[in-house]
């Protein structure tokens, strides 16, 4: 049939032969791609001068809103999260009540291999200040788990920086909540 | 043009950054610098926490953040290896391949990443290289991995890696790479899903060569070696897929040389639910028509006219129907087929025209069904944009490479817009906030005025000056009274009343032991004063140079205070980011709008020569079915002509 076509249809010819051996013989359009390769590259380009950009408006927005000298972050840390599994965070600086996070699934997951969390920041005047994280979510045999940790510091001149670090005690196989200072 | 079924390499390497990230979290054992089980950096926590949710941006800006502030510490390169892949993940593949042939130095000198990681990520560059059609970048990165090394980490990679060097190979076997091809052509075991796929790629090579036999040969090898090795690890779904397009491809070969049996042998083995079924069941009827069995031809293109969902490819049906009944000896059926058939492509020309003419990314948009979650448009393992075609008639443009790249370079950039609007927006915060910080400090001025005023500071700094010129003539004229102690001058006004005293009584024997005791006192006073004449000086001149310091400093501060009230250059400073800030995101916002022009008339151009295409196709069967219908009605004219005449 298809050569009798042929013979007889020069037009049908092209577009049944197309159809016959179209995953074959397809050619790919030059002149689209090109367009398109032209296209991701200013695209690429445009993506760098927009993580510039935000970079720049990150650090510009911490400059006005967290001035060096009275900034406080406090950082969560999940160290594998065995025995327990992360619900939710609320954070105290002193007796009031500053963030709290309840976590998604993918934000736990997030944690466990090794993110940390930017949980609050804040400013605070130089002298001592005390934290308190309290920390809840599933813990060892699946029973709801609540802890919480505090501690006292010393506010300086410079940045602060603490970190809530929630870790699976291998010695009674219960976790942990402590805060750390970073120098 | 060639590798039409390379399933895994038509889009952008997402699959790269989670591939990357864990080779880079799970090579600890052989890593020269033991991997840290926490972050030692806190930004670095943070990127890595972004990282780990898939928010590529945020992860870029806050690596971009560690560095502008002095860098990340105690992780080594994997920041930078974290870097690439984040890169790739959000489709910068030119800005990662310049940072991983930065970082991956080839002899791995000075490197603290393993050479496990380090292997891996060459194979990860080559790939890139190879997808962005640079195969002599990709083979010279594909060269540098060890082999063994990656066949022990990781097999899978090791299989694709040999895949990719045969691809590789073959593009270059003019130049005499049939040794090396197929040394690594061997490698692979027969049945593998990779063998499979190089084994489809050389029969397209083939063909592209017009090597016809040697594209058959192929291809009948696959399709034995597919139902030789039916029991394979690798997913049932994509080997039968596979199967069925080598069947299809190899069918379409024998119908293109007239052999109509063959053909149909090979179609006969083809499922009837497959992907492919309906174009394999229209190439059945093309064999069987070929054999001259029209009723069974007749009968595939009756069930393909029943199928209701629109398919570019099916327009040929009403044509095909038609003359394979006019092939049967029916023209008083086929007449009428014909005039169906040459309504349904006139009717179908004039909405593609329709369609043309209205096509905009509006109603372009309206024809594609995007799936989405809570956060966007989902994409798939390659960044593309999940999305399935309303109207079929856009699956075949929709499936292109170049199409995808298009949709997802638009979503892009409408990103970056909403991005940058977004940003926008902050701005007048920003000023809010700096008024806010002007106002705090204008109080504060206020209130350090007045502290300073409660200071007193003139009034203190006259009687300094004052003493200064008291002390300075005492000295000059070394008056030793000027310089007494405390001690020293109680006791003299004490001598001082008893001499007044006694200046007033009798001068007589009365008094006589009183004054001589007054002489003698007011005589050890004189010379205790004569004896501490310099040690007071120097006491006082001592009080003198503290005092002078502590005027200096305190002038100081009161300039540094008035400078500071004065001027402000914090305030100055972050004045001029926020100005420079807005106007280069307005010049960014300018650049995103153009380029978002550029990539919707792209997008249109696209479809519209998609469109266009069908059009001419359906032009061609339009005027051969006119054609058609034009010959019949003359035939079945002459035949009842005839046989009028006859029946006189």
């Amino acid at each position: 049939m298809a050569t009798y076509l042929i013979n007889r249809c020069p037009a049908l010819l092209a577009a049944l032969f197309v159809a016959f051996t179209a995953p074959v013989f397809a050619q790919s359009d030059s002149g689209t791609e090109s367009d398109g390769a032209a296209v991701a590259e200013r695209v690429e380009d445009l993506k760098k001068k927009v993580i510039r950009l935000n970079r720049d408006l990150f650090i510009l927005e911490e400059d006005l809103l967290f001035p060096a000298n009275t900034q406080v972050a406090v950082f969560l840390s999940v160290d594998t999260g065995k025995f327990l599994k992360l619900d939710a965070v609320k954070l105290k600086v002193d007796d009031e009540i500053v963030a709290s996070h309840l976590y998604t699934e993918r934000q736990v997951t997030a944690l466990e291999r090794g993110g940390m969390q930017r949980l609050y920041v804040g400013n605070l005047k130089t002298g001592n200040h005390q934290i308190t994280a309290f920390v809840e979510g599933i813990g060892p045999d699946e029973r709801p788990y609540k802890q919480a940790a505090s501690l006292e510091f010393e506010k300086g001149t410079g940045t602060a920086a603490l970190e809530i670090r929630v870790e699976d005690r291998s010695s009674n196989y219960q976790p942990s909540v402590s805060i750390v200072e970073w120098e | 043009m060639g590798l039409k079924v390379s399933k895994p390499f038509r889009g952008r390497p997402v699959l790269f950054t989670g591939a990357l990230l864990w080779l880079m979290m799970s090579a600890p054992a052989q890593a020269e610098e033991a991997q840290p089980e926490r972050a030692k950096d806190l930004r670095y926590g943070w990127a890595l926490y972004e990282y780990h949710q898939g928010n590529a941006f945020e992860a870029l800006t806050q690596l971009a953040v560690a560095r502008e502030q002095g860098g990340i510490e105690g992780h080594g390169d994997h920041p930078a290896l974290v870097e690439g892949g984040l890169m790739l993940s959000w489709g910068m593949t030119r800005e990662a391949s310049r940072l991983f042939t930065q970082l991956l130095r080839e002899d791995g000198e000075g490197s603290t990443l393993s050479p496990d990681v380090r292997n891996q990520a060459w194979f990860y560059l080559g790939k890139v290289f190879y997808l962005e059609g640079e195969p002599t970048l990709a083979t010279e990165n594909l060269a540098r991995v060890d082999g063994d090394i990656l066949a022990d980490a990781n097999h899978d990679l090791f299989r694709e890696w040999i895949y990719l060097r045969a691809r590789l190979a073959r593009m270059s076997v003019q130049s005499g790479n049939k040794a090396e091809l197929a040394t690594l052509e061997g490698q692979l075991e027969e049945g593998d899903i990779w063998s499979l796929y190089l084994q489809y790629n050389s029969a397209v090579s083939a063909l592209d060569d017009g090597d016809a036999a040697s594209a058959e040969a192929a291809l009948s090898d696959l399709v034995a070696t597919v139902e030789q090795t039916g029991n394979s690890a690798e997913s049932d779904a994509e080997r039968r897929g596979l199967l069925d397009r080598a069947r299809l491809t190899l069918a379409r070969l024998l119908l293109r040389d007239n052999r109509f049996d063959d053909a149909l042998e090979v179609l006969g083995a083809m499922p009837l639910d497959g992907v492919f079924s309906d174009q394999a069941l229209f190439d059945y009827a093309v064999a069987a028509a070929g054999q001259g069995r029209h009723e069974r031809a007749l009968d595939a293109l009756e069930s393909l006219s029943g199928r209701e969902l629109f398919l570019p490819w099916r327009q040929q049906v009403p044509f095909a129907r038609a003359y394979v009944l006019e092939q049967m000896g029916e023209p008083e059926r086929a007449l009428p087929a014909f005039e169906q058939a040459a309504n349904h492509y006139e009717t179908r020309i004039g909405e593609l025209s329709g369609v043309r003419n209205r096509l905009s990314e509006e109603s372009l948009m309206a024809q594609l069904s995007f799936l989405r979650d809570g956060d966007g448009v989902l994409t798939d393992s390659y960044g593309r944009l999940r999305v399935e075609p309303v109207d079929f008639g856009l699956a075949e443009v929709l499936a292109t490479e170049a199409f995808q790249q298009a949709l997802s370079e638009l979503n892009e950039l409408y990103r970056m817009q909403s991005f940058i609007a977004e940003r926008q927006s902050r701005f007048e915060s920003f000023r809010t906030m700096l008024e806010t910080r002007e106002q705090q400090r204008q109080i504060r001025i206020s209130q350090t005025r007045r502290a300073l005023e409660d200071q007193q500071a003139d009034q203190w700094r006259q009687l300094h000056q004052g003493f200064r010129e008291s002390v300075s003539a005492a000295l000059s004229e070394d008056d030793a009274e000027f310089f007494m102690t405390t001690e020293q001058k109680a006791l003299r006004a004490k001598l001082d009343g008893v001499e007044k005293t006694l200046a007033g009584l009798p001068d007589d024997e009365t008094t006589a032991s009183q004054r001589e005791t007054y002489r003698r006192m007011r005589a050890y006073f004189d010379w205790w004063i004569a004896d501490d004449f310099g040690v007071n000086r120097w006491a006082t001149q001592r009080q003198l140079r503290d005092l002078d310091r502590e005027m200096e400093r305190l002038q100081a501060q009161r300039l540094r205070v008035e400078a500071l009230m004065a001027e402000d250059t914090r305030h100055l400073d972050l004045a001029h980011r926020i100005a420079t800030s807005e106007r280069e995101l307005a010049a960014l916002g300018e650049e995103v709008s153009e380029a978002l022009d550029s990539a919707r008339q792209i997008l249109l151009n696209q479809v519209d020569r998609m469109l266009s295409a069908q059009q001419e196709e359906l032009k061609g069967y339009l005027v051969a079915s006119r054609h058609a219908q034009a010959r019949l009605a003359d035939q079945l004219f002459r035949a009842s002509t005839s046989a009028g005449v006859g029946d006189e």
